[in-house]
């Protein structure tokens, strides 16, 4: 726009010193040179000196810059496609390690626990198995105890039967028969069994 | 030193078309042929000259590919081949394919040649080689009052056949490309008013031509007449006033030629820039006609969403 204004001034600024300048110019001789000067040879020459421009740049400049700035676009085309579909890749590829993560959390929270459960079954497992022998023990040496207590008890009898018998012939000084004698200490066994029953 | 300021106080000797030899070539007196006589050599078409030979000395040499084979130092932009892949690739990216679309790359050539035929003329125009090379030329012609210099696109037949150029590329490529789409285009409207229209379409795109071609010659030429106006008042001041005041007015002249010579670049690069511009755009409209344009203005929209 400004460009433009300026233009105008300066057409407006020629045409008022031109036109007396041609004038005064004018004047001086028929011949002399005018602002419009020229002929065919000069349309002649622009066209040739054009021509040959258009030609030898065409031929060895235009091509090869032109060549320069399709290349450079089609690179530039072809780098940003590259990267977006890179940039899609890698998105995608991110998600399904996401994913994969998220995954292999979960199964190794699952391989924790059922470490922890197992653990805690074998725990449980080895204290019922102690306590259960514990009780076994126990109860076979109650059982012990029980045998010696009855064998101690008999022979006790045992004693105290002969010590009786002894006490009694030599009380009575009489020899009883081993008949006798078996069917006394039985009945006072009996006596003693029943006594302690009691 | 009287001949120098006598020089310096016509300022449309900057911008005049000195010609240094002619030749004979026909009877008829027209305005193509004055007296049946065209130029031949003249100080701006020795400018075009040097400006085709700086380009295909100079671009060419930045261009060419680079093929080491390495995919990536291959593509990567550095140098002086970056400065004009940059503005190749401004002018294809930014300018032709909006308007152009599919076509981009048909015309681009054209369009790269035409910014950087007139670029190049623009500044060679800058150069102040017309005191230089003014005992020069009297070498080869011993008439020559002046030496080779100045803006060949401040000459109206230079930016016409330019202009023709463009015309001719919009037509041919209309026709080819559009067909009857692109004839249809000189009637937009009722058949019944095509008596009317017809002409008036044919006078447009003869208008836009015509602006294309002043709008160069005359940027150029106004250019360069101002700095010579300006640079002219030390010699004005000096034969009016003395060397004293002629001192201080050369300082605040030089001064404010300086910052004009800084505008004439930019201006150099922005008349370039219009007339490539306009030269696309006049071939979008013929090329790209309008119901289909709707559809790649889409298409457009769609790519850039995607990208």
């Amino acid at each position: 726009m400004s460009a433009r204004q300026i233009n105008w001034t300066v057409v407006s600024l020629l045409a008022t010193v031109l036109v007396p300048l041609e004038r005064a110019v004018g004047s001086e001789g028929e011949s002399g040179p005018s602002l419009f000067t020229g002929d065919l040879g000069n349309i002649i020459w622009s066209l040739l000196t054009f021509v040959v421009v258009l030609y030898v740049l065409g031929k060895f400049a235009w091509g090869p810059i032109l060549g320069a700035l399709q290349k450079r676009e089609d690179f530039i085309r072809d780098s940003l496609e590259k990267a977006k579909q890179d940039r899609n890749e890698a998105e995608v590829r991110l998600r399904e390690y996401s994913e994969k993560v998220i995954v292999a959390k979960t199964e190794a929270a699952t391989i924790v626990d059922e470490g922890r459960r197992g653990a805690e079954d074998l725990r449980r497992q080895i204290e019922e198995d102690a306590k259960a022998e514990a009780n076994a023990m126990i109860e076979r040496a109650r059982r012990e105890i029980g045998v010696a207590k009855d064998t101690a008890v008999k022979e006790l009898y045992d004693v105290s039967g002969r010590l009786a018998v002894e006490i009694a012939s030599r009380i009575i000084r009489k020899e009883i028969d081993v008949k006798d004698h078996e069917r006394l200490i039985n009945e006072s066994l009996e006596e003693l069994a029943k006594g302690n029953g009691k | 030193m009287e001949r120098a300021l006598l020089a310096a106080s016509n300022p449309m000797d900057h911008v005049y078309q000195w010609v240094y030899q002619r030749a004979q070539i026909t009877s008829a007196d027209t305005v193509f042929t004055p007296d049946g006589k065209i130029t031949v050599v003249s100080n701006h078409i020795i400018m075009q000259i040097i400006a085709v030979l700086l380009l295909i000395l100079i671009i060419p040499r930045f261009a060419r590919l680079r093929d080491s084979g390495d995919a990536i130092y291959d593509l990567t932009p550095r140098g002086m081949g970056n400065f004009f892949e940059s503005i190749c690739a401004y002018f294809r990216d930014t300018v032709a394919r909006p308007i152009l679309g599919e076509h981009t790359d048909r015309f681009i050539p054209y369009i790269w040649t035409a910014f950087f035929y007139i670029l190049f003329i623009n500044l060679l125009g800058l150069l102040p080689l017309e005191p230089l090379t003014r005992s020069l030329i009297k070498v080869v012609y011993p008439d020559a009052h002046h030496g080779v210099g100045g803006s060949a696109t401040g000459n109206i037949w230079v930016t016409g056949t330019l202009a023709a150029c463009t015309l001719g590329m919009i037509v041919v490529n209309g026709l080819r490309l559009s067909g009857v789409a692109y004839l249809a285009h000189f009637c937009p409207g009722p058949l019944l008013l095509a008596p009317l229209l017809v002409p008036v379409e044919i006078l447009g795109l003869g208008a836009k031509i015509f602006a294309l071609a002043v709008r160069l010659f005359a940027n150029m030429v106004a250019g360069h007449v101002l700095l010579a106006v300006l640079l002219s008042f030390i010699g004005m001041t000096y034969s009016a006033l003395g060397a004293g005041p002629a001192t201080g007015i050369g300082i605040v002249v030089v001064l404010v030629s300086v910052a004009f010579n800084m505008l004439e670049i930019f201006v150099a690069f922005l008349q370039a820039f219009i007339f490539t511009f306009l030269t696309t755009v006049f071939i979008g409209q013929a090329v790209v006609i309008h119901h289909e344009d709707e559809g790649e203005h889409k298409e457009h929209a769609v790519a850039h969403e995607h990208a």
